[in-house]
């Protein structure tokens, strides 16, 4: 008997503001760093903006597959250093594609586990990739010994790849743009979307649709292990090696990226491309209290500060 | 004359533009059983809601004992008396029903100075309380271990720990078996001798005639009517709630046709489904007609064979029961619905693969599809982008039936298919019912309300421990003791 006087009106949900909120944020954090300091709005700087923000737009796309689902994955850090190091030293060995190929599916490997382990034996999430967090930073260890890899010997296609810029805009950025273009298109307009959707909404109403639930929670991981892997492959390009210490904490500013963009923890909501306007706004919040020569230290209290402010919202939002 | 121990008095609600209660009036005696009737949207729970402090009266104001009263919070409103049991339990799943008897204010004795709870004293206490309700529960058993029922009665013995003058009972035998309502109605007598009044808010008007000293209908948030026992009778109710819609039985028998589906693997009581026939399984909640339903969709992770219009077809889950074309509503809402989603992504969800077309989604295709179901089966209001937790129960419902209505399936399998829904919504779900086998597809309904069943059925199946006991047919009209004797009720 709820009554919804909300949608008395239902045109009035398309100028909804409150689905803007992310974007809202964005460009007001941006107003206020350019007012108050010149140096926000030179275009090195803005391309800096963009590099820094690619490599973990490319896993937050990964990380708002698996929270739209209804999961979580803490692993991606790890395997950012993973896929890394794997793609050295298979590249310096084999050739640039062959590294490539190893660091992406290295990291699709850690996906399959995790999915496999979270939805057919129905381990909570938080505990799987907690644990393949740690299990697979010490695989990275081991295989490498401590040491960076490939620091000669890289192809030196693949150090451009980390640099050099296509139609002015940096092969980096170039990549989570194509990807939030074509996965958009997969999540919005084909049945796995609208499956992956339904999962996270509500897992046994959607098995009882027929919905395959444990083959869609599963693939969520495995993209989101993938695309860790090929951010890796980029964190890899751009250090010009591959670091075993590569992505700690990456796994954090994801989750906090997501859910400033929207998607609930809850499952079943999510969009991509507020994602990357979430991971802009952490970005871009860092690149401001540099600029403004804010101590390295409140930095951290105030992307911590971000974060829970980020979950209270979604926490406010379930309980409209 | 005795006071009221709890009165409204004008009492208006608003939400937004929305009125849910206009210029309500209401009393409660201590000693009465008070029935609350009216149909989904009618304003009950929002009454409810005002009486257990939830929710404040915009206009209008509060009495108890003839004093105004100011309740602004559920806590307000337990200190004064009212206590609330809502059909959503709150008690901790975790914890024993010791435990939670005495959650709050536990025994405590002294150990080295220190207050430590006294275990001992806790569970006599318990033991004591149950006792006084008749309950023979062991009070150190976890309480996610009991069944609903039985958490009903100790939730219900946790309420008469505190000071309890008046008892709000919301829908409280919407889920449970007919021996278990005696024993709810056995307690409820014996609060009533005790002084406190009752309020029964349900949808189950045989209860009502039965349980109620006096009943208010409500209808569109107004007071239709107040009747004293003796005064009303079920068909009363009807006209009160709904303003004269009565219940149609139903059209004439169909003529059945071939088999659509056969249960091969249970061979000696095998239910056989025809084209053209609605069959009813009759049975009490625990008498697996439920199990026999899920069982029939892949719910019960057995494998099984099916004969599928003559086709042997095997079946391991619901995605397999689907493909052959087969549908099911199953008894809770929450598991056919999935409740953020706009209620065109809920109808789509199981034709996603009808209706992509070289691996993407026709929108138009899918819009046509949800326009032409929200027609058919009137569901309101028609705004397909409406989130389906914002639809009253009836109309969620319908979303469920339409969800199997697009895919087109040839079998449709209900659980309780108008449990909960207000009675408008309940013949318009019949009728449905009714033009589906019309049109040639094969139904099959369980239901614990043998009134439904007589009305829409061809054949009842009667159901007892997980056996068919008697198969009853319309055209021999349907002898309601012989039903009864069936299912062991």
């Amino acid at each position: 008997m709820r009554r919804h006087s909300k949608y008395t009106w239902p045109w009035l949900r398309r100028f909804n503001l409150v689905g803007q909120a992310p974007l809202i944020t964005l460009i007001v954090l941006c107003l206020a760093t350019a007012l108050m300091t010149d140096r926000f709005i030179s275009p090195l700087n803005l391309t800096n903006i963009l590099v820094q923000s690619s490599i973990m737009a490319v896993i937050a796309i990964g990380m708002t597959f698996v929270i739209i689902g209804g999961g979580f994955d803490l692993s991606v850090g790890s395997t950012v250093a993973l896929a890394g190091c794997i793609a050295a030293m298979v590249m310096v060995r084999f050739g640039l594609v062959a590294g490539i190929i190893a660091g992406i599916a290295a990291g699709m490997a850690v996906g399959l586990a995790n999915g496999l382990i979270i939805a057919r034996l129905g381990v909570n999430p938080f505990i799987t990739t907690l644990g393949t967090m740690v299990l697979v930073r010490g695989v990275v260890y081991l295989i490498t010994g401590g040491a960076p890899v490939g620091d000669e010997g890289l192809p030196p296609a693949f150090i451009a790849f980390g640099s050099v810029r296509f139609l002015g805009i940096h092969y980096l950025v170039w990549v989570p743009a194509l990807l939030l273009v074509a996965l958009s298109w997969l999540m919005q307009a084909t049945p796995y979307g609208q499956r992956v959707y339904a999962t996270g909404g509500n897992r046994e109403a959607a098995y009882l649709s027929g919905v395959a639930v444990e083959r869609i929670i599963a693939s969520t991981y495995v993209w989101c292990g993938g695309l860790a892997g090929l951010a890796g492959v980029m964190l890899a390009a751009r250090l010009q090696s591959g670091q075993p210490t590569a992505g700690e904490f990456y796994e954090l500013t994801a989750i906090a990226a997501v859910i400033l963009g929207g998607a609930s923890l809850h499952g079943g909501e999510g969009t991509l491309y507020k994602s990357i306007i979430g991971v802009l706004i952490m970005v871009v919040l860092g690149n401001s209290l540099n600029l403004l020569n804010v101590d390295s230290y409140w930095q951290r209290v105030a992307i911590g500060a971000v974060i829970i402010a980020a979950a209270a919202t979604d926490r406010l939002r379930s309980h409209r | 004359m005795t006071k009221p121990a709890v009165s409204a008095r004008a009492v208006s609600k608003y939400f937004g533009a929305t009125c849910a209660l206009a210029n309500i009036d209401f009393e409660l005696f201590a000693g009465e059983v008070h029935a609350l009737v009216g149909e989904n949207g009618a304003g009950k729970s929002t009454l409810v809601r005002i009486l257990s402090g939830v929710h404040q009266p915009d206009q209008g104001e509060v009495s108890i004992d003839g004093q105004r009263a100011h309740l602004g919070s559920p806590s307000a409103a337990i200190a004064a008396g009212i206590v609330t049991i809502p059909q959503e339990l709150r008690l901790v799943q975790s914890l024993s029903i010791a435990e939670n008897l005495t959650l709050g204010d536990p025994p405590v004795k002294r150990v080295l100075g220190m207050r430590v709870v006294d275990r001992r004293r806790m569970r006599a206490a318990a033991s004591d309380q149950l006792a006084q309700l008749g309950l023979s529960l062991d009070p150190g058993i976890r309480v996610d271990r009991l069944s609903y029922a039985e958490r009903q009665l100790v939730a219900i013995a946790k309420a008469l720990r505190r000071h309890c003058k008046i008892l709000i009972l919301d829908e409280p035998t919407a889920a449970l078996e007919m021996r278990e309502v005696e024993r709810l109605f056995t307690l409820i007598d014996h609060m009533k001798r005790e002084g406190a009044g009752i309020l029964y808010v349900s949808h189950r008007l045989d209860e009502v005639v039965r349980l109620a000293d006096r009943c208010t209908v409500l209808r569109d948030g107004q007071v239709a009517t107040v009747a004293r026992r003796g005064n009303f009778k079920i068909a009363d109710l009807i006209v009160a709630m709904t303003g004269g819609l009565e219940m149609q039985p139903s059209d004439t028998v169909s003529e059945p046709g071939g088999i659509v589906l056969e249960d091969v693997s249970r061979r000696p009581d095998a239910i056989r489904l025809r084209a053209n026939e609605v069959l009813g399984l009759a049975g009490l909640l625990s008498s697996g007609a439920g199990h026999m339903l899920r069982r029939l969709f892949g719910f019960t992770g057995e494998r099984i064979e099916l004969r599928r219009n003559g086709r042997l077809k095997r079946i391991a889950s619901p995605a397999d029961a689907i493909r052959i074309g087969i549908g099911f509503v199953p008894d809770e809402r929450r598991l056919g619905l999935i409740m953020n989603q706009s209620i065109r992504d809920n109808i789509l969800l199981p034709s996603l693969d009808v209706i992509a077309r070289g691996g993407r989604i026709d929108r138009g295709e899918g819009n046509r599809l949800v326009e032409q179901m929200m027609e058919l089966l009137d569901i309101r209001p028609r705004h397909p982008e409406l989130p389906v937790s914002a639809l009253s129960g009836g109309n969620q419902q319908k979303v469920i039936v339409a969800k199997w209505f697009a895919r087109g399936v040839g079998v449709l399998l209900l659980d309780e298919p108008t449990q909960g829904i207000d009675v408008a919504a309940k013949a318009q779900i019949h009728t449905l019912i009714r033009k589906f086998a019309k049109r040639g597809g094969g139904v099959l309904v369980r239901s614990s309300d043998l009134t439904e069943l007589t009305l829409i059925c061809d054949e009842i199946l009667a159901v007892h421990q997980a056996r068919i006991t008697d198969r009853l047919q319309r055209s021999d009209g349907f002898d309601e003791k012989r039903l009864h004797a069936a299912i062991g009720g």
